[in-house]
């Protein structure tokens, strides 16, 4: 049996931007996937070849296995792979031609017929030298780039980009700092950490939690769950062990969350959005009780007098005290007094991973700026006490902010990666959050500088402009990343721009036909990477890293091609193809070796014929001094990014740029709403939608990744079967609100406010704060009515369109109000009889075929 | 003889497990051990999950539970075909070929752990992937793609020491399971301690639980959060009795029970002694 089995090793992580991870051995038989299951790093190697690290803290041990630690969106990944939602051809838009009328207005609605290659990448080759012509190169937008699957030479994200800048550039989508929000447009005021805005130095820092801490709060923080899509389990088991080492852990948050749900010592149910009030009156507790380091405050930071003012009320008349904050955040006065006196006597820690309740709501910037007020409150960098990471570690190769036990080095495939690269300034771009805005309102103009994330805080500072110094405005879209309706802010606004007039071409490349390429008017199938040759990393285990051969698995799913195939088909319509393609698959290879940094390690013909090196443990990792202690024992001579080099709870920057901004202050605050945002119980519109909604990156997807998956679909957290039979996404709802509202556990109900409406199955559950509503984002959208109303319950559809705050681009797509009414679907399929009657498996979902018309 | 050692204490409901079963027996024919599993709806292993207690004092608990292999086995008892063999290491497979599809076996299974492929006219359940284990697989796909170690398989000696604390899945049927549970929930029972009067967590304050039926007496102390919690303790009727230092004791009993469900009895307010 086992003779006729190949293996292949595949990083199958989903993070994109040339960072693989979450790392797996494929079976593969008879030209089919037969299983996915963990690599074992000792295949090919011995355990003392990459030098195993362990850490024993009051006799709990955490070491690497000796396998990868795949999650189980990898172990399901062949039913993406053989998806009934894949693309299975080229397809063009029924009624869209480009020769006579193009309907844009009938996007998102109108159906596709089957195309060749050759036709497909004519009309492409052909629109894109006719809208140079007519209105120059930055009138095609290049939507490439965000999370996917990990490649390298055939880039799930970025191909397009590579030819355009070719044929003169483009306008580009810049990538927003998502899921740091806070961190980015808050947190870089008052510590000036880069690149995230989380704390830039993490060196050792778990095993200094472990060894010194008392207590871990995961402050909107589920490290069962976030890291699943590039970082695998070993969070999960970080989490335990810490228990086993005596830390406490304290789970802050709206939902208990699945981490939570099994890990945490206590629970602080706070209110979605509401962390910035909670923050405010601990330190009142400690101003008022005198709990604070104060010498330690006066030699780290600046401007304490000016927060002291604003907490005691002597700004506003109005005192942050725990009382205050009791009514606004659901927490009670005793409770937030207990917190905050535990906190103030105990080496106290905070745990983040990407996104979660704090960070992706309005005006995320003051919860980032509250929380590093108070961690410096308590002396920042004293043993045990800072802010870990439990995903992204090491994010850009960068060696201080990767909390565990070191690797030697960080294999970098930047050299031979197709994809659009991080961190690269745009010129002609226009923020990701504001992509509705200018297609349908030009031009635009935002503070926030180049939008990109990792940026220091100084770029936040420059206003920029859409169209830029007199370019065109946009009228062709390329997307190989068309997802942004179910995953950034204010997707029906979005919907009703890719329908906009001047758009009058919009192409995108894909392997599963839903959200985004339904409003294309051509579509190209493209492969998954279980269907290329490539080279790979493994960067986010946090056990060892890991370079990777990857050779092919199986041959191409239906007519699909690669990203960089597809791109390339296009290319030699326009006689660009040597220029793109830049080598034959084995040169890039080698030369993504011969650059990976690991070049010296082995030898590349011992790299080909093992098919992977697994990087060492650095033997003096241990050495490595911790974090921030360095700061923290001396910080004039390790000053931080900060104009004045210390903590500024009055940012001297903010109040340079932006003055007289109350939704940012130079002081961070608790700003509950003002003229970018009313999502708050203290304004009146939570008459009308007395909910806040709850809606963290989710538990059985990466954004819009993984929604089709028959094998997740069917677990009880994954969706709920309506009496319909289609499969709602569920809303967590506290048995004390569903009584008020007399739901059941199972009923269908519409989530709505004033930017429109979808839906989802109820589930009673105790894991939600009374008072707010828990959904997972990123649901494939499956539109009712175009701009107004949705089935799949996709709820960035209803979140703002409006940004983190008036200087602030970021975007907002949590900890928003809502209101819920039980629906009856028979009824609904009776007014909407087309929409309730698609083609559609409850197994998968919505299914490509339904798509596809016959004939032309 | 090969056991399976599931500590629940250890999982955190990935699901992998479950997955992996999926991905080993779905669309892949193993026979002469298995036919393909269906791709839906059917669990040869199966992630169970219990959401306990209330706001705020909430858990979750996870079971996963697969055909228990057992000693006397129901389903090979009900079986008229004599589908079922007894394999040299122990594990208990139902071999396709004999299988009639009867459904009896299912019907006979506590656990239901056994599923009427009504597609191939069968019956099946898990095999504890003895197709791998027969290639040198140490242990099943379950096994090996459980990051945190919650299912374990082995020699039955290898496991001795922490089997006398494990259990079974249900006791009460008697059918001597190869599968063995360690941690298995019972119930838990938590509240907080406060002045309300000054609007203060009482921290430290002694808690005394009392079985009614029983008379068995647990005590602990709030801690800096002026919380309690009571974990493992059985479902039954209890009284609470709470003092603290200058506060008059206070006895509680009317609803404390966790005969149906694990309890956060929310707040036990105590007053000051004037």
């Amino acid at each position: 049996m086992s003779n006729e089995i190949k293996t292949v090793y595949k990083s199958l992580g989903l993070c994109g931007f040339g960072m693989g991870s979450n790392s797996a051995a494929v079976d593969v038989k008879d030209g089919k996937i037969l299983r996915i299951r963990p690599m074992r790093y000792d295949t090919a190697y011995e355990p003392e070849n990459y030098n195993p690290w362990r850490m024993e803290v009051n006799g709990a041990v955490l070491e690497p296995k000796n396998k990868t630690l795949p999650s189980p969106l990898q172990y399901g990944y062949k039913k993406r792979v053989y998806s009934k939602n894949r693309i299975p051809y080229p397809l063009k838009r029924v009624d869209w031609d480009p020769e006579g009328d193009r309907h844009p207005e009938t996007r998102g609605e109108a159906k596709y017929v089957r195309i060749s290659w050759d036709e497909a990448t004519d009309i492409i080759a052909s629109e894109l030298k006719r809208i140079h012509a007519t209105y120059g190169p930055l009138a095609v937008l290049g939507q490439i780039d965000g999370h996917g699957e990990s490649k390298i030479i055939h880039a799930a994200h970025g191909c397009p980009g590579k030819l355009l800048d070719l044929m003169g550039g483009y306008t580009l989508q810049a990538r927003q700092p998502d899921s740091w929000e806070g961190w980015t447009w808050g947190a870089k005021h008052i510590w000036g950490m880069d690149p995230v805005g989380k704390q830039g130095n993490v060196v050792n820092l778990f095993k200094d939690i472990a060894e010194n801490g008392d207590a871990l709060l995961y402050w909107g923080c589920d490290p069962e769950t976030t890291p699943w899509g590039w970082g695998g389990m070993q969070p999960g088991r970080i989490s335990r062990w810490l228990n086993e080492a005596g830390i406490k852990s304290i789970y802050v948050s709206p939902d208990l969350n699945y981490s939570g749900a099994v890990h945490a010592y206590k629970w602080l149910p706070v209110l979605p959005g509401t962390d910035a009030a909670l923050h405010c009156a601990i330190a009142h507790v400690w101003i008022s009780e005198g709990l604070y380091d104060k010498d330690f405050v006066a030699t780290h930071s600046v401007g304490f007098d000016w927060f002291e003012r604003y907490i005691m009320g002597g700004e506003d008349g109005e005192p942050k005290t725990p009382a205050w904050a009791a009514p606004i955040t659901g927490i009670t006065a005793r409770q937030i007094k207990a917190f905050a006196r535990y906190w103030a006597t105990h080496a106290v820690s905070i745990a983040h991973c990407a996104g979660g309740g704090l960070i992706r709501g309005p005006y995320s910037s003051e919860p980032a700026r509250l929380e590093v007020a108070l961690l410096t409150m308590q002396g920042l960098g004293k043993p045990g006490a800072g802010q870990v990471n439990f995903m992204d570690w090491g994010l850009f190769g960068i060696d201080e902010i990767y909390p565990l036990p070191r690797s030697k080095c960080m294999p970098d495939l930047a050299s031979v990666y197709n994809g659009w690269a991080m961190l690269t300034l745009p010129h002609n771009f226009i923020p990701k959050t504001l992509i509705p805005q200018a297609i349908m309102n030009p031009p635009v103009t935002w503070g926030g500088g180049h939008v990109i994330a990792g940026l220091p805080a100084e770029d936040q500072f420059i206003t920029w402009d859409y169209p830029h110094e007199g370019a065109a405005e946009i009228h062709m879209i390329w997307t190989d990343s068309p997802c942004w309706q179910t995953c950034w802010n204010g997707g029906f606004e979005f919907q009703r721009a890719m329908r906009h007039e001047n758009l009058e071409f919009i192409v995108a490349q894909h392997p599963w036909l839903e959200n985004d390429c339904l409003f294309a008017d051509i579509i190209l199938p493209t492969t998954t990477k279980l269907e290329v040759r490539d080279i790979s990393s493994d960067l986010y285990s946090g056990q060892y890293n890991m370079l990777m051969h990857e050779e092919q698995a199986i041959e191409h799913v239906g007519e699909s091609l690669s990203d960089f195939e597809a791109v390339g088909e296009v290319a030699k319509k326009l006689g660009l193809y040597e220029q793109y393609v830049g080598g034959t698959e084995d040169e890039l290879i080698k030369k993504g070796f011969d650059n990976s940094g690991v070049q010296d390690m082995v030898s590349y013909e011992e790299f080909m014929e093992k098919g992977y090196y697994v990087v060492p443990t650095a033997e003096d990792w241990e050495d490595d001094p911790v974090a921030m202690s360095a700061w923290y024992n001396d910080p004039e001579g390790n000053p931080l990014k900060t104009p004045t080099g210390k903590v500024e709870f009055y940012s001297t920057g903010l109040a340079e740029h932006f003055p007289d901004d109350e939704e940012r202050p130079p002081v961070p605050h608790f700003v509950p709403y003002g003229v970018s945002h009313t999502e708050s119980s203290l304004h009146p519109r939570y008459k009308l939608y007395p909910f806040l909604l709850c809606t963290n990156h989710p538990r059985w997807r990466v954004h819009a990744q993984n929604d089709d998956n028959t094998w997740c679909r069917e677990i009880g957290t994954c969706k709920v079967a309506g009496p319909d039979g289609y499969m709602y996404e569920p809303i967590w709802v506290n048995p004390i609100d569903a009584g008020r509202l007399s739901l059941k556990d199972g009923d269908i109900v519409k989530m709505y406010n004033e930017r429109g409406a979808t839906l989802g199955g109820v589930r009673l559950s105790e894991r939600i704060a009374i008072g707010a509503l828990y959904q997972d984002h990123g649901a494939r959208v499956d539109t009712i009515v175009i701009g107004e109303f949705d089935r799949a319950g996709a709820n960035n559809l209803i979140c703002p369109s409006n940004t983190t705050s008036k200087n602030a681009p970021g975007e907002v797509t949590n900890s928003f109000l809502v209101n819920i009414e039980k629906v009856d679907v028979f009824k609904l399929a009776e007014q909407y009889p087309e929409e309730f009657n698609r083609a559609y498996e409850a197994a998968t979902g919505q299914i490509a075929i339904d798509k596809i018309v016959e004939g032309a | 003889m090969k056991v399976f050692l599931v500590d629940v204490d250890r999982c955190v409901g990935c699901h992998s497990c479950q997955i992996v079963c999926k991905d080993e027996h779905c669309d892949n024919d193993w026979m002469p051990y298995a036919k393909p599993q269906p791709d839906t709806g059917q669990f040869w292993l199966k992630v169970n999950d219990y959401e306990r207690g209330q706001v705020p004092k909430v858990k979750v608990t996870y079971v996963p539970v697969m055909c228990q292999h057992c000693e006397d086995a129901p389903c090979q008892k009900a079986c008229e075909h004599d589908a079922y063999q007894r394999r040299v290491d122990g594990l208990l497979l139902l071999d396709p070929a004999k299988c009639t599809g009867c459904g009896k076996c299912a019907e006979a299974c506590p656990y239901d752990a056994v599923f009427k492929n009504e597609e191939l006219g069968i019956c099946q359940k898990c095999t504890g992937c003895a197709h791998l284990l027969d290639e040198g697989w140490e242990t099943p796909r379950c096994v090996d793609s459980c990051a945190h170690d919650a299912i374990r398989f082995g020699e039955y000696e290898d496991f001795a020491a922490e089997l006398e604390a494990a259990g079974y899945l249900k006791p009460e049927e008697d059918t001597k399971p190869h599968v063995y549970y360690l941690n298995l929930p019972k119930r838990f029972l938590a509240g907080e301690v406060a002045d309300l009067e000054i609007e203060e967590v009482l921290i430290g304050a002694t808690v005394v639980l009392t079985d009614i039926e029983s008379g068995a007496q647990l005590t602990t102390t709030t801690d800096e959060f002026g919380d309690f919690w009571f974990n493992q303790i059985a479902a039954s009727d209890y009284q609470l009795e709470v003092s603290y230092d200058g506060y008059m004791t206070r006895t509680v009993k009317d609803f404390i029970s966790t005969k149906d469900k694990d309890l956060n009895v929310g707040t036990i307010a105590l007053y000051a002694v004037k």
